[in-house]
This record gives structure tokens, C-alpha cells and sequence, in this order.
């Protein structure tokens, strides 16, 4: 009985700690996809601030190309939008193994009580 | 308590009223965040000194520098002989993939701005730790009454069984 519980628990402790795992690994991912949305941010800012007279360039492999002003500011925003999207969806992914996490947490909980009463039990008897 | 609220720090929390297990889940999440944002304000530093030697830079170019020869780095250790063309504006990165040629007026500020913006989150990322220091501070503190508290508890327990076993 206490050997089949000892089981089920680590089976349950493994379980939680890839939980956690893969919770830590898509935290990683959405403070990438900050950190991109906020430089794309400030690029927009200083596009913003770009005047006519300004030529924009933009880094292709290794050489400079020339770029509209306009055309920079259009795909920037695209590409602040595709972030955003990604952002929201990441979200939901973590609020969902947030809860996944807590529920694990519970059974693992349930069972180290129930393993602890084993074996409190066991001792008794012998 | 659940992970949000206590992630953002919006809900108030009675540390007092939890227990042990939630207690350390909350001090190792404080832990981890004070380590972010050393880490932060490290790369923090290094940005701003960038900027700052950047702004140096273009302070040294004049207008008197046209035509001047300047050596030209093509890798990190050979150099070529150039003229300088055009004295009068730089092309900054401005992030992205994207760079803007600006005038060394408009660069000058623009190397300003970032070096303000960089100190004001400096600033903003250090009254954070030390808030959340503070926190982590009294959730030990709690911690350590909470663990005293049960050594006393289980101290009873045991005599109070040994009592038993006795009688």
C-alpha cells in the first residue's frame, strides 16, 4: 500500500516539474516578445520623429538599403500587431498552466498527506 | 491567493494569514524577481554607457572634418585609410534593422534622449527592488515566527506523547 503511494507520488512530483518547466520556458518567450514589441515601439517613436529632409535606411544582410519613411512606419506597425497577437495568445497559455500548476499542486498535495498517513499508520502498527 | 494577483502586486495581502508553503512559493517569486532586476540594471548601465560614448563621439565631429582621413575599421582588427564625405550627419540605429540619417544636431539629441530614457527606468527599475525587497524582508521575518511557532507546537506534541507513553 505505501510502496504503491510512494509510486504515485513521485510519479505526480514529475509530472508538476515538467509543469513547471515548460511554465518557465514560455515566461522566457513572452519577455522576448516584450522586450521585441517595446523596441519596436521606440522605433516607431523615433520614425515619428523622422523629418523630410531624413533619409531612413534599412539593414538588409549587410549593406543599407534606402527605405521610405512611410513604408518603414507601415511595416513596423505591422509587425507591432503580429507581436501583440502572439503576446495575447502567450498570455492565455500562461494563465492556463498557471492553473494546471495549481491543480497538480492540489493532488500533489491530497497525496503527501495520504502517503504521510501511511506511513504514520505503518509505524503504529509496527 | 493565486499566482496574478500576488504577480502584479495589486491585491493586498495579509502575508500573516498564510502559511508556510505559500509564504516560501511567495519569497522564492520575490527572489526571483529581485534577481531580474539586478540583471535589468545591469544591461541597463551598459546601454547608457553606450549612448553616452556614442554622444561623445559625435560631439568630436565638426564641419572642419570634411575631406579629413580617418581609418576605417573593417573587421575588428584591420584598418583602412578613408576621407570623411560627409561631416555634416551620422545614420544611427535606431533599432530594428532600422537607421535614420540625421544631422549632428538632431543626433546629438537624439543620443540625450536615450541616455534619459535609460537613467529614468534605471531609477524606476531601482525603487521597484527596493520595494520588493522590503516585501521580501517581511515575508521572512513572518516566515521565521511561523517556523518558531510550529518548533513549539511540535516540542508539546512530543512531550506531551512521551507523557503518554510514560503513564
Amino acid at each position: 500500500m505505501a510502496e504503491e503511494l510512494h509510486k504515485k507520488l513521485q510519479q505526480e512530483i514529475e509530472n508538476f516539474q515538467t509543469l513547471q518547466k515548460q511554465y518557465q520556458k514560455t515566461l522566457t518567450v513572452r519577455q522576448q516578445l516584450g522586450g521585441q514589441l517595446f523596441e519596436n515601439e521606440t522605433v516607431k517613436s523615433e520614425l515619428d520623429l523622422v523629418k523630410k529632409d531624413q533619409e531612413v535606411f534599412k539593414l538588409i544582410g549587410p549593406v543599407l538599403i534606402k527605405q521610405d519613411n512611410e513604408e518603414a512606419l507601415q511595416n513596423v506597425n505591422k509587425r507591432m500587431e503580429y507581436i501583440k497577437g502572439e503576446l495575447k495568445r502567450i498570455d492565455d497559455t500562461i494563465t492556463d498552466m498557471e492553473k494546471k500548476q495549481d491543480s497538480q499542486r492540489d493532488v500533489l498535495n491530497k497525496l503527501q498527506q495520504q502517503y504521510q498517513k501511511a506511513q504514520i499508520g505503518a509505524a503504529q502498527k509496527g | 491567493m493565486s499566482a496574478k494577483e500576488n504577480h502584479e502586486g495589486m491585491q493586498e495581502i495579509d502575508i500573516t494569514k498564510l502559511n508556510l508553503q505559500q509564504l516560501s512559493q511567495l519569497k522564492q517569486r520575490l527572489e526571483q524577481e529581485l534577481s531580474m532586476y539586478q540583471n535589468s540594471l545591469q544591461s541597463l548601465k551598459v546601454a547608457q554607457t553606450r549612448y553616452q560614448n556614442s554622444k561623445e563621439s559625435i560631439e568630436k565631429i565638426t564641419p572642419e572634418c570634411n575631406g579629413k582621413e580617418i581609418l576605417v575599421p573593417l573587421t575588428g582588427s584591420i584598418y583602412v585609410p578613408g576621407k570623411i564625405a560627409d561631416a555634416n550627419s551620422v545614420i544611427i540605429d535606431i533599432g530594428t534593422g532600422y537607421y535614420v540619417q540625421k544631422d549632428l544636431d538632431s543626433a546629438k539629441e537624439y543620443m540625450k534622449r536615450r541616455v534619459q530614457f535609460v537613467t529614468e527606468q534605471m531609477e524606476k527599475i531601482q525603487a521597484m527592488g527596493q520595494e520588493k525587497s522590503s516585501i521580501r524582508d517581511a515575508v521572512m521575518e513572518v516566515m521565521d515566527g511561523k517556523i518558531q511557532q510550529e518548533i513549539g507546537l511540535q516540542k508539546a506534541a512530543l512531550a506531551k506523547a512521551a507523557a503518554a507513553g510514560k503513564a
